[in-house]
């Protein structure tokens, strides 16, 4: 390293590049904080407009309240399933159909590749998806929600592309001792595959248990409202306690403004306790599909 | 020489030809077993991409749900002149347009300062924190943003508005005001997405040979010189890319997002084609009307991204495929 002196245009750009960072930090972490104190502080504080960043009057009974709800505890669950069984078909289907697409020398691959990534450029639109959901008789079935989103064509083309960069050699040595592409591809490719796996399985997870648009869509049955359905009621409607299905008497201490801030906050702490493996994962995910896909 | 050599040459191809063709046959009978394996992706692709393509035929009808689509009544291009003709939609078309050419113009830049700067940044801790908190909104749904943004928004106990008051502003309604309520969508997709958009610019930051910035210096270069001359022209070919894959969503504005904000005060700013399909065709059952708004923004869509990438592969020599 050679010696280099710190001129004054080092220190400005120095203040500069941290002061921004800083702000933009707080600026991101505001909403999450102010939201997380009215969910904590008291309802007396709460109603008079005291609580600006810090919790006034700390309280757990809300959070409690909301996150003991039979219809937060219902919508939670039903999400869980969604997302768990969504997210291990998707993978299954996504991870088997990529290994034929990467044999490229096939005859007829390169034309079913186009008739895949087609779909990433056009597609029906909302009615027609819609009324296809009609006549298969999966309105207010969850079903709904998994089957049209199973397979994703960019998922798929960044698991292509992994196989792709596998070494050769150890496919052929199996094929040699007459194993058929099952086979190669359960024992060989996928355990040599698990880390591209595992973050396009997160990529379907999140997605599975973000999605808003098609639960909106195909689900009116309150028994089969998932998280998002649920959290919007609550958000949306001024009538809290009905979204909540608690009785008035219940809530006799809790203004609809706590009860909607502990419900934004419970539906978002399952998202920040996997966040740090997220996070690892999703950028490495975000680079193979920008260099190839 | 050549004269004779020709025939023979032909008759080599056309032997060549012949023995492919029965050698492909072959191949694909050798490969069976590979071949099966698109079964199931492509029963999905073609029961829930292709057969809702199909239904964009209820575009040129005039369809009811009891008649089906083989027994409701074509109208052509009907659908389509009152599409042109209905002042409701140009608005929607424009409030489309407005949201997402603000959503460019403020939000693309961001993220590309923002790798800019982080990579000024030779203290890692501080560095990793700063990532840590900007990436996290990305994977927050649009429904939890809109409740953190409708509670610290709100008028009568919100942070936002307990400091305009304290400044001795009025309180304003972030979103049942239609002079506000674009600046509400546009800053809430900032907040969630610019920190993780920046992660691509980061990434191609570190591919710059770290020579270049040591030569620089020893040339005297300052830093802000360096970050002109050395990052930014580094990173040109990603931004070039990111920016025509951003053109070609222009239409969309955000459909999800919207959905969880709006209400009818604000239609007049902030509804937008998505979410006017969504009203028309499942709210007031105009299933033909809005297949056909519907299609005009995928057919928009597509023409866009596709020259868009055309235009990418002759100027950068990078496309998309």
């Amino acid at each position: 390293m050679h010696i280099h002196k710190r001129t004054f245009g080092d220190w400005a750009l120095d203040i500069f590049v941290y002061g921004f960072m800083i702000v933009l930090g707080l600026v991101t972490l505001l909403p999450m904080i102010h939201v997380f104190s009215k969910s904590v502080s008291s309802d007396w504080a709460l109603v008079s407009g005291r609580v600006d960043l810090l919790p006034v009057g700390f309280q757990l009974d809300t959070l409690a309240t909301v996150v003991t709800s039979y219809a937060f505890g219902r919508a939670f669950l039903i999400s869980a399933i969604v997302t768990s069984v969504g997210t291990l078909l998707s993978i299954l289907v996504t991870a088997i159909t990529a290994y034929p697409l990467s044999k490229r020398h096939l005859p007829g691959i390169s034309f079913i590749m186009v008739l895949f990534v087609f779909t990433m450029l056009f597609n029906g639109g909302l009615i027609p998806n819609y009324l296809l959901i009609r006549e298969l008789h999966l309105i207010n079935n969850l079903w709904s929600l998994i089957l049209p989103a199973m397979i994703s064509v960019f998922n798929m083309l960044v698991i292509k592309s992994y196989y792709e960069g596998l070494p050769e050699a150890l496919e052929e040595s199996a094929r040699i001792d007459g194993a058929r592409s099952y086979t190669i591809l359960f024992r060989i490719i996928l355990p040599l595959s698990m880390p591209v796996l595992a973050t396009i399985a997160l990529f379907y997870a999140v997605g599975f248990w973000n999605d808003y648009f098609s639960p909106m869509l195909y689900i009116s049955d309150p028994a089969l409202k998932t998280l998002q359905l649920h959290l919007r009621d609550v958000v949306m409607e001024n009538d809290t306690a009905n979204a909540i299905n608690r009785s008035a008497d219940d809530l006799m201490n809790m203004s609809p403004e706590s009860i909607r801030a502990a419900t934004v906050v419970a539906s978002t702490v399952p998202i920040l306790l996997v966040y740090p493996f997220l996070q690892k994962y999703f950028i490495k995910g975000v680079l193979i599909g920008s260099v190839k896909g | 020489m050549n004269e004779w050599i020709t025939p023979l040459k032909e008759k080599a191809e056309r032997n060549d030809v012949l023995r492919k063709r029965g050698s492909r046959r072959r191949l694909v009978w050798r490969n069976i077993d590979t071949y099966l394996l698109l079964v199931p992706g492509l029963l999905l692709l073609l029961l829930f991409k292709y057969i809702p393509m199909y239904g964009i035929v209820i575009a040129f009808q005039d369809y009811n749900i009891f008649d089906g689509i083989s027994a409701s009544e074509w109208v052509g291009l009907e659908q389509f002149r009152k599409l042109t003709h209905s002042a409701e939609f140009m608005q929607v078309f424009a409030n489309t347009l407005l949201i997402s050419i603000y959503k460019i113009v403020l939000l693309f830049p961001i993220p590309i300062l923002i790798a800019l700067l982080l990579n000024e940044i030779r203290f890692t801790a501080f560095k990793r924190t700063v990532q840590t908190i900007i990436y996290m909104p990305h994977f927050l749904s649009w429904v939890i943003i809109s409740g953190l943004f409708m509670t610290i928004l709100s008028p009568s106990d919100g942070l936002v508005n307990a400091v305009i008051q304290w400044f001795g502003g009025e309180p304003i309604h972030f979103f049942m005001d239609n002079s506000v309520f674009r600046s509400v969508v546009v800053f809430t997709a900032g907040w969630k997405e610019i920190g993780w958009n920046a992660i691509i610019f980061i990434a191609a930051l570190a591919g710059i040979e770290q020579e270049q910035y040591e030569a620089a210096s020893i040339d005297g270069a300052s830093r802000l010189h360096q970050m002109w001359h050395i990052s930014l022209p580094g990173l040109l070919p990603t931004i070039i890319l990111m920016f025509i894959l951003r053109l070609g969503i222009v239409l969309d504005a955000g459909t999800e997002q919207i959905l969880t904000m709006y209400n009818p005060t604000v239609y007049e700013s902030g509804d937008v084609i998505g979410t006017y399909v969504y009203r028309t065709g499942l709210g007031k059952m105009d299933y033909s009307f809005s297949t056909a708004v519907g299609l005009f923004n995928s057919v928009i869509g597509f023409i866009l991204v596709v020259s868009g990438n055309w235009f990418s592969k002759r100027v950068l020599k990078r496309g998309i495929w």
